[in-house]
């Protein structure tokens, strides 16, 4: 592996010097940033509005014939009652009402009307919030607060569940295993089309003799891999900052989910099979993508290929409740032990803890064969393959040399 | 000039056949290549010069027969100094010239500041000193063409194998090719210089091959290769070679 660390070193550089790694790497961190903008923006302009609503009178008639609101209530807001329906109608669209409610006899049956002069599509909401409010406020004031909490499924649950003596929490012991699953689909999604860019590069550029003449193709391919992981890891760090921080400094904000980090379940054997399963989904993946650019004389040629690779990666997920439900059916165990598919079914039931034991042995060793094969083909390709220039190679040629 | 039966051959060809599928592009081809000589391997486009080459440089895996460098088949860790500049060139384009040589440098085993170093003494000799940072897709073709010519020999190679060196050359920078065939040939390093152009073989090579057909047509010093051909120039024996193909070819086109 001489060079290695000059190839590593040039291929690295050089890619972090390009604006379009840069424009790429910063991209999703934005795209990310911009929603978490929006929905903080909205609620807080969602909230306001809220609480202007509560805030603002209005001029308000009540025909109420089921009896449940409270006079009291009605008469602190400032409205009052009115037997006779259509006049009131007539009132609010000619414009001398601001807002009439018919409450019917039997509510279970029929449904509350809300007539109201329009005050723009933001704020017309308010009408019914204030009809449903001052029903459930006087009905509320007639049962008391437990029974009004379980009618209005405000009840907390604490759950706790035991698996062989011992507290387990299913879904908080799949975050660490699962992250390698994120990984991995971060790493192909951002990476994929760059690691057969670079592949074919020295071909498109003509450069290929004199480098193969120079280094052993072993090396120019590890040397690419390595920096492409490297600059996946950078990639990562940079999606991960602004989610840290929004989930730090701005989790009510962003009404983000509550995870308890300190108390998280951490399994040393899933955590290790898990990360197992994503090198050599990894390096099958880098194989078979190898092999791709350097069968193909340009990296857009190498396009259509790389498409059937990432429909067979990522296909699994469409399949993703199949492999929580049902993780003993023959199809969940096919997509498990085909090495094309095996990564996401292995990864995603690894993290959930469905995979037995003779899938995680079976599975490991069926992607491990895989990826040195592919590895191992990828590099006699890369050696042989990129010598045609402006054709696609035959395989034929390849595995008679 | 170096004499032909007292020095140590560095390159061995012996029995050299290469298939591609049904197409045999070498039928038999031996011959061998002395230490410090120039040696001109010539032959009509597709007579499998490039082939030959590549397959002596490992590039190729042949048929059959062997292909010796240095008396063991090449490989990029058998410690010989190769300087080799291919038919079909190019270099990272997106690149600086500077970032470009040193890299090349250093894969050839020079320090990076021995690379360097290499790579702005070359650049002040060709005139291109003031390119060090421009990007190689920016360079003039003639400049691209210095570029590659330094990174050739920045390694101060043993052995300098340029096939079709002259290819697209202004006369400039031919001039400056062959200037650096002759320095190299006087420290002592091996050429094997695929051309077409004989007057550039008459010039510099000590020996020369003749391929037609997959077979040598005519090997030895060019002295020895004129007198088969009645002291003929060697442009009058390359016509009266491969001059049937080329009607073939245009009868054909």
């Amino acid at each position: 592996m001489y060079n290695l660390g000059t190839v590593f070193r040039f291929e690295f550089i050089r890619t972090l010097k390009k604006k379009s790694f840069w424009v790429m790497a910063m991209a999703f961190p934005l795209i990310i940033g911009a929603v978490f903008g929006i929905i903080y923006f909205s609620n807080r302009a969602s909230n306001k509005a809220a609480e202007d609503t509560k805030n603002q009178k209005f001029s308000l008639v009540v025909t109420d014939e089921s009896g449940l609101l409270n006079k009291t209530m009605l008469a602190q807001f400032g409205a009052s009652e009115s037997s006779d329906k259509q006049i009131n109608i007539d009132k609010v669209t000619n414009g001398t009402l601001d807002a009439y409610f018919y409450y019917p006899k039997d509510l279970s049956k029929n449904t509350v009307e809300v007539y109201a002069k329009d005050v723009g599509i933001f704020n017309d909401g308010r009408y019914q919030a204030v009809a449903k409010a001052l029903l459930q406020q006087s009905v509320g004031l007639t049962v008391d607060s437990q029974k009004t909490a379980v009618l209005q499924d405000r009840v907390a649950f604490n759950a706790a569940t035991y698996k062989d003596g011992k507290p387990y929490d299913g879904i908080r012991a799949a975050i660490v295993p699962g992250i390698f699953l994120v990984l991995f689909y971060i790493l192909i999604a951002m990476f994929g089309n760059q690691m057969l860019v670079s592949t074919t590069e020295e071909k498109e550029n003509r450069v290929i003799e004199m480098i193969l003449t120079t280094i052993e193709a072993r090396t120019l391919i590890i040397g690419k891999i390595l920096s492409l992981i490297a600059l996946a890891l950078i990639q990562v760090v940079i999606i991960m900052v602004p989610i840290v921080v929004a989930y730090v400094f701005f989790r009510s904000q962003l009404a983000l989910p509550n995870i308890d980090l300190n108390n998280l379940p951490i399994d040393p054997m899933r955590i290790t099979i898990g990360a197992i399963i994503f090198v050599l989904s990894f390096l099958l993946f880098t194989g078979l993508l190898v092999s791709i650019g350097s069968v193909s004389p340009t990296a857009k040629e190498a396009g259509g290929f790389f498409g059937v690779v990432m429909i067979f990666i990522f296909g699994p997920l469409y399949a993703v409740s199949l492999f929580i439900s049902a993780p003993t059916s023959p199809f969940v165990g096919f997509l498990t032990l085909f090495p094309l598919t095996a990564p996401i079914p292995m990864m995603l039931r690894n993290a959930v803890g469905n995979l037995t034991p003779t899938d995680t042995l079976l599975g490991i060793s069926i992607l491990a064969v895989s990826a040195v094969v592919a590895l191992t083909i990828a590099i006699r390709i890369f050696r042989y393959g990129v010598l045609e220039y402006s054709r696609r190679i035959p395989l034929t040629i390849i595995f008679k040399k | 000039m170096v004499s032909s039966t007292s020095v140590e051959t560095v390159v061995k060809i012996s029995h050299f056949r290469m298939d591609f599928g049904k197409k045999t592009v070498i039928k038999d081809l031996s011959f061998d290549v002395k230490k410090g000589e120039v040696f001109g391997f010539l032959g009509s486009n597709g007579s499998g010069k490039t082939t030959t080459i590549r397959a002596l440089l490992g590039l190729y895996q042949p048929t059959s027969g062997e292909l010796l460098v240095g008396g063991k088949t090449f490989s990029v860790s058998s410690g010989i100094k190769l300087g080799y500049l291919p038919e079909e060139r190019g270099l990272y384009k997106k690149e600086s010239v500077i970032d470009v040589m040193t890299y090349f440098g250093q894969l050839k085993g020079l320090s990076k500041k021995e690379a360097r170093t290499s790579a702005e003494a070359y650049l002040s000799r060709v005139k291109l000193s003031d390119k060090a940072m421009t990007r190689i897709d920016k360079l003039s073709g003639g400049q691209q063409q210095k570029v590659q010519l330094g990174i050739t020999i920045m390694n101060n190679p043993e052995m300098l194998i340029l096939d079709e060196p002259t290819k697209g050359f202004d006369p400039v920078n031919r001039r400056l090719l062959m200037d650096i065939i002759e320095e190299h040939q006087r420290n002592g390093a091996t050429v094997i210089f695929v051309t077409h152009q004989m007057e550039e073989v008459e010039r510099l090579c000590d020996r020369i091959i003749l391929l037609k057909d997959g077979v040598s047509y005519a090997y030895g010093t060019v002295a020895e290769v004129k007198s088969q051909y009645g002291n003929a120039s060697l442009d009058d024996i390359f016509l009266k070679v491969y001059g049937d193909e080329n009607e073939i070819t245009e009868e054909a086109e």
